[in-house]
């Protein structure tokens, strides 16, 4: 799926401007991450993304538009940084749930089910509960729970950003698989350049609040990708001193 | 304290106080220090069971009185619930109706037996709408708060799934205000029982705690004491039925690690 944004603008009924004239364009089969200091909007874009903005909490300028048109019926995924699994469920029942709401049919659903605990490695956790599973594991039942009814897009708000950095990894290197598998349009949101350029094929760098589009890499490093041998190589290395000039003096500012 | 199971250790607890109280009264060879007429002998009071039973008027008052409980308890628990999920659905309804409720709440609901008792009369309807009183405004905080403290990130990422209303209800806002609801199950449950008694206390004509006040006003210790015994293995039984229950349905919960 298509995904354009243009000229959106968010401000905060209480005062604060968030985003100002952002105009992106992502395209079937991208893998995009929007990097930006704290508190830069890059979330709030997201939900704007995904129709989650409250009206009655703020206003957009602007229009964004999924495959060129409105929101109605199309699916998307998101996954968040806190862990919002259902407690009542287990994890398989977990993964069911976006199936059920999409009427995928029982026998579908289990055998879909098996195939995505057995991509990321939970065989034999299927019937624990989510507080009985670690943190990493919970995590990567979101990232399936979400694959599970096949979005047309996954947004991802910085997924991976309360897990530990060999977890960290082990997702990014899981993310990677799936993508390049699947070619499903994801918009990734991080504060991590590192993490930005391990994953996108191209990186969004916003300005400090109110954020705005300050410059958009392409990343041309070489598929499959791995996320614990990249970062050794002088490509790598080269496009992070690059990006870092540009988000140096973002991160400096102090978020208010 | 390892060595023991918990049965047993419990057990042995409980057997000491027996003794003690047993001592107390004069049992055991032992000097009285509280007299028998006010304070009645545990071994007495379990042989007035036993006599209590052999009259047949045993099983009848049990029977009455846990009727009144079981039926109040599952007529609150309904209307707790129904009430419950209609004003946390209903935001303008539940700020209306509000100072009502917290009056209604904050009245000892005991004090309904006299007016229950006039307007239903000495039969078991009256203890049963005791019964369902104090156990309805339990369930139905319960649930009303249930419903207004559900988590919004649950409900966005149904949302975002394309969920509609009924699957926000079916798979974030009801389980969570089950979590709710079952977590006042015990207290619903001793409610229930004391809603009972204390109905039978004020008006009646059979149930545990019309013998109760019938053998208390003719200083028959023994049978007094022989039902308040009866009344906590009862609410004891009740209460750990409750206790099941809930841990079933709630087994995904984090379970609360208690000091060992």
């Amino acid at each position: 799926m298509r995904i354009s944004i243009e000229g959106v603008g968010i401000q905060f009924r209480k005062g604060v401007k968030v985003l100002d004239d952002v105009s992106l364009e992502v395209a079937t089969g991208d893998f995009v991450a929007l990097l930006g200091p704290s508190g830069c909007g890059k979330s709030t874009l997201l939900n704007a993304v995904a129709g989650l903005l409250d009206p009655a909490e703020c206003a957009m300028l602007g229009r964004i538009a999924l495959d060129g048109g409105a929101r109605n019926g199309t699916r998307l995924g998101y996954v968040f940084q806190r862990d919002t699994l259902l407690p009542w469920r287990t994890l398989a029942e977990n993964i069911h749930v976006g199936m059920e709401i999409h009427a995928v049919p029982v026998a579908h659903r289990e055998q879909r089910t098996r195939e995505l605990i057995a991509l990321v490695g939970l065989d034999g956790f299927e019937h624990y509960y989510p507080h009985q599973v670690s943190g990493g594991m919970r995590q990567r039942v979101q990232l399936v729970r979400t694959l599970a009814y096949e979005p047309e897009a996954i947004l991802m708000d910085e997924p991976f950003g309360a897990l530990d950095a060999q977890n960290r990894m082990l997702l990014q290197a899981e993310l990677l698989r799936i993508w390049e598998r699947r070619r499903t349009t994801i918009l990734f949101v991080t504060h991590d350049l590192a993490e930005a350029i391990t994953l996108a094929q191209r990186v969004v760098v916003l300005s400090k609040r109110p954020g705005r589009v300050k410059r958009i890499y392409d990343i041309p490093l070489p598929s499959p990708r791995d996320p614990f041998e990249m970062r050794a190589s002088p490509a790598f290395a080269e496009l992070e001193t690059r990006i870092w000039k540009d988000l140096r003096d973002e991160f400096r500012a102090v978020p208010a | 304290m390892r060595t023991l199971s918990l049965v047993s250790r419990r057990l042995a607890f409980v057997g000491a106080l027996l003794l003690l109280w047993e001592a107390l009264t004069g049992g055991l060879g032992l000097p009285a220090i509280l007299d028998p007429i006010i304070v009645a002998r545990p071994s007495a009071a379990l042989q007035e069971i036993a006599r209590y039973s052999a009259s047949g008027l045993l099983v009848k008052d049990v029977t009455v009185t846990l009727q009144e409980a079981t039926i109040g308890l599952l007529l609150g628990i309904g209307g707790g619930v129904v009430f419950g999920l209609l004003l946390g659905y209903l935001r303008p309804l539940a700020e209306t109706v509000e100072p009502v409720l917290v009056a209604f709440n904050s009245l000892p609901r005991i004090a309904l037996a006299p007016v229950l008792i006039i307007a239903f009369g000495l039969g078991i309807a009256s203890k049963i709408f005791l019964s369902l009183f104090t156990v309805f405004f339990v369930i139905f905080f319960n649930t009303y708060l249930g419903i207004r403290s559900v988590d919004p990130e649950l409900v966005k990422a149904l949302r975002v799934m394309g969920g509609d209303r009924w699957d926000l209800a079916r798979y974030v806002v009801l389980p969570s205000v089950f979590a709710w609801i079952f977590a006042a199950l015990r207290t619903s449950v001793s409610f229930a029982l004391s809603g009972a008694v204390v109905g039978e206390f004020v008006g009646s004509t059979s149930g545990l705690g019309y013998r109760m006040v019938i053998s208390a006003g003719l200083l028959d210790t023994n049978r007094t004491y022989a039902i308040l015994l009866l009344l906590m293995a009862i609410a004891v039984v009740l209460v750990e039925i409750a206790k099941r229950v809930e841990d079933r349905l709630l087994r995904w919960r984090p379970t609360a690690i208690l000091a060992s």
